[in-house]
């Protein structure tokens, strides 16, 4: 599905929040480069849905009614062989039901485990007076405790996005810290300014997370995203 | 448009009075103390001439065309009705300092909207309500008595405020202590808002500095559009009001959480290049640096003192504003190596200079040759109140020498104030950037080498 059509159906649906893998397909429309996700609505399609990805994979729950999906025991993560995924499908379901009782549940997504990488936070959302307002931070500690995060104003230039890195206090943890993999900043810059043109040119988009974001030295790639709708 | 707010070849005030001390009075007190040459006409129907001037009894009586209406009447149901007749007589811009309006919330809030339909109907522009308008030579539409003429200098203040920016402006005026061509407050914006005039000002020749201070940013998405644009030619320096640091309530996502007002403003201060204002003295400090000092190329400065204590102190100041202090060259180290005991170091401290050839002697030579020097971008001297400091002061030695090297300096006068703060703070003060603390000068030179840098990175 296009994002017109992504969006159109969630607004024919009363949504305000996309499913992951929706948000993905919207963002990976933007040029954004994001794990390969694909709904299961069966332990059967998880199990050939992992087979053809490669192991090991992640297991999510995908309901539009369950936000918080780690919260509801809805995340599995590395899973290594099939009966490792038809199990995890069974104790996600279980959980989630007992978690949301009157939830719809549309199955699973799956995508492959994502090699580590410096985890990033990058996010937009629409000030009533500024309009769209893009966020770049270091993802975990760092944005929850540290708040260590830059602003700017859509539409970004590549200056900006640049400015964004290089204003956050952990910035040095990008550039390869103790022997670690240093972060792509040019793709890094990249993605801001192709999330800044995105939401610079469809209406309608409240609120976007793509966290974590992992950082690669030659790369980086969206492990998770959400995406909230305006009210209309 | 806005020509005619500021450029209006005739005015009307409604609301006019004879009685001295009425605010009606004021305005058009003001006016004619102006350089305002155009037709004024007051507007009162119970009165015949007010300071000479013929009145009417009402806007469409008026023979000629009007340009421009100031109003300032007892209920906003007047105010309305006035607007009403702007309208029948093709007025396109009004002035409405009258308070009771949106502020007040409830029946204001209707009124106010009537103003804006009626305007939006006929194409006219409001500043205001709630406003004291503009302070400028050309025109003078402040409730604030001005008790000089308004210089015709470089520097834009923008308020909301009515009172505040009219009683900054009146003390500028009445101090000199800015160069400033326009003041304005805009009041409750109904129509005419900070990017009408920060866009106006960006491109009126003769206006170098641009200080802007808001409690509510209307368009922001537009604001940091428009700040981009004019801060790349000239500085914007801004004080935001009432910024808060809550997350968005409502917020489903990480980012709504995290993002606030005031980081969400302080992002488009950074983005657009903007000069941030922590208060209402350094929106007027940092405009006088800006618009009396050249921009500098870099950050590097020479801390002149004569006392090493300060100088320790100051160099402290500069690390946390970002601002380095360099070795001078080798060359000027031998130059100046009779006027040091110990080789010439940054601080510069003159005191060995000062006991050989004398105070004045000594801010002609040495300073000035330590300036110059090419590890320098800008200079902080730090002026003591003693006796021997007059002398040079009443010669402008100091002002000569900026003009002479063509760097940026800030002076930070220390100790003596009750013998002779009116002689470096406030004769010097007219001239140059002097501050009362050595922290307030550092900070403003900071600002200004941030802005300069800025500048070199665009022009390359």
């Amino acid at each position: 599905m296009t994002t017109a059509e992504i969006l159109s159906r969630a607004r024919q649906e009363k949504r305000k929040v996309l499913t992951e893998i929706e948000a993905k397909q919207i963002l990976g429309e933007a040029g954004i480069t994001c794990t390969s996700t694909v709904l299961a609505a069966s332990k059967e399609k998880a199990v050939s849905v992992s087979e053809e990805l490669g192991y090991p994979v992640v297991l999510k729950v995908s309901s539009v009614d369950i936000t918080h999906k780690s919260d509801s025991g809805g995340v599995k993560v590395n899973l290594k062989n099939r009966a490792e995924v038809e199990a995890a499908y069974d104790t996600i379901m279980t959980s989630c039901r007992a978690y949301a009782p009157g939830a719809y549940i549309e199955g699973v997504s799956v995508q492959p485990m994502a090699r580590p990488g410096t985890e990033i936070i990058v996010g937009m959302i629409r000030d009533k007076s500024f309009g769209p307002v893009l966020m770049f931070g270091l993802g975990g500690v760092f944005v929850e405790v540290l708040k260590d995060v830059a602003f700017r104003i859509v539409p970004l230039e590549e200056s900006d996005a640049a400015d964004m890195i290089d204003e956050i206090q952990g910035k040095k943890l990008l550039e390869g810290y103790r022997g670690k993999e240093p972060a792509d900043k040019k793709r890094l810059q990249k993605m801001l300014v192709q999330l800044s043109d995105f939401v610079n040119t469809t209406p309608g988009i409240e609120e976007i997370d793509m966290n974590p974001v992992f950082a690669y030295s030659d790369g980086a790639m969206v492990v998770d995203a959400r995406i909230i709708l305006s009210e209309e | 448009m806005m020509e005619l707010f500021f450029k209006p070849k005739s005015v009307a005030i409604v609301g006019a009075s004879g009685s001295p001390g009425k605010l009606g009075y004021v305005i058009v007190n003001n006016i004619a103390n102006s350089d305002f040459a155009g037709q004024v006409y007051p507007v009162n129907p119970k009165s015949d001439e007010i300071l000479g001037y013929k009145v009417y009894k009402s806007i469409t009586e008026i023979p000629g065309e009007v340009d421009l209406v100031i109003t300032a009447l007892p209920t906003p149901k007047m105010t309305v009705a006035t607007v009403e007749e702007c309208a029948k007589k093709g007025v396109k811009a009004i002035i409405i300092e009258s308070a009771g309006f949106a502020e007040m919330g409830g029946d204001g809030k209707v009124y106010q909207q009537q103003i804006v339909d009626i305007a939006k109907k006929n194409n006219i522009r409001v500043m205001g309500p709630n406003c004291s308008g503009i302070v400028s030579r050309g025109i003078v539409t402040s409730i604030y008595p001005m008790t000089k003429k308004v210089p015709q200098g470089n520097v834009v203040l923008i308020g909301q405020s009515g009172l505040l920016a009219a009683g900054m402006a009146s003390d500028i005026v009445e101090n000199e202590s800015l160069n400033i061509s326009k003041v304005c407050s805009i009041g409750n914006k109904c129509d005419v808002n900070e990017n009408d005039l920060l866009e106006y000002f960006g491109d009126e020749d003769g206006v170098d500095v641009i200080s802007m201070y808001l409690e509510t940013i209307t368009d922001g998405r537009n604001l940091t559009r428009i700040a981009k644009k004019v801060a790349a030619k000239k500085p914007v320096i801004f004080l935001s009001g009432g910024r808060t640091e809550a997350g968005a309530k409502a917020a489903m996502s990480h980012t709504g959480s995290i993002a606030s007002n005031a980081k969400i403003v302080d992002a488009a201060v950074k983005q657009t290049g903007m000069i941030m204002a922590d208060d209402f003295t350094e929106l007027k400090d940092f405009a006088k640096v800006f618009s009396t000092q050249p921009l500098p190329k870099g950050n590097r400065v020479a801390v002149i003192t004569l006392a090493g204590s300060v100088g320790v102190n100051v160099s402290d100041l500069c690390a946390s504003h970002g601002l380095e202090l360099p070795k001078l060259t080798p060359e000027t180290t031998e130059k100046l190596k009779d006027m040091f005991d110990t080789p010439v170091s940054n601080p510069i401290d003159l005191y060995f200079s000062v006991t050989k050839i004398g105070f004045t002697k000594t801010l002609e030579t040495t300073f000035p040759e330590a300036f110059r020097d090419a590890n320098i971008d800008a200079a902080v001297l730090i002026l003591a109140g003693f006796e021997y400091t007059q002398e040079a002061v009443q010669k402008k030695i100091i002002q000569k020498i900026v003009q002479e090297v063509g760097k940026p300096l800030v002076v930070c006068m220390i100790v003596g104030y009750n013998k002779y703060k009116h002689v470096i703070m406030d004769e010097m003060g007219k001239d140059l950037p002097v501050f009362p603390s050595l922290i307030s000068g550092v900070k403003a030179l900071s600002k200004l080498c941030e802005y300069g840098i800025r500048r070199q990175k665009l022009s390359r």
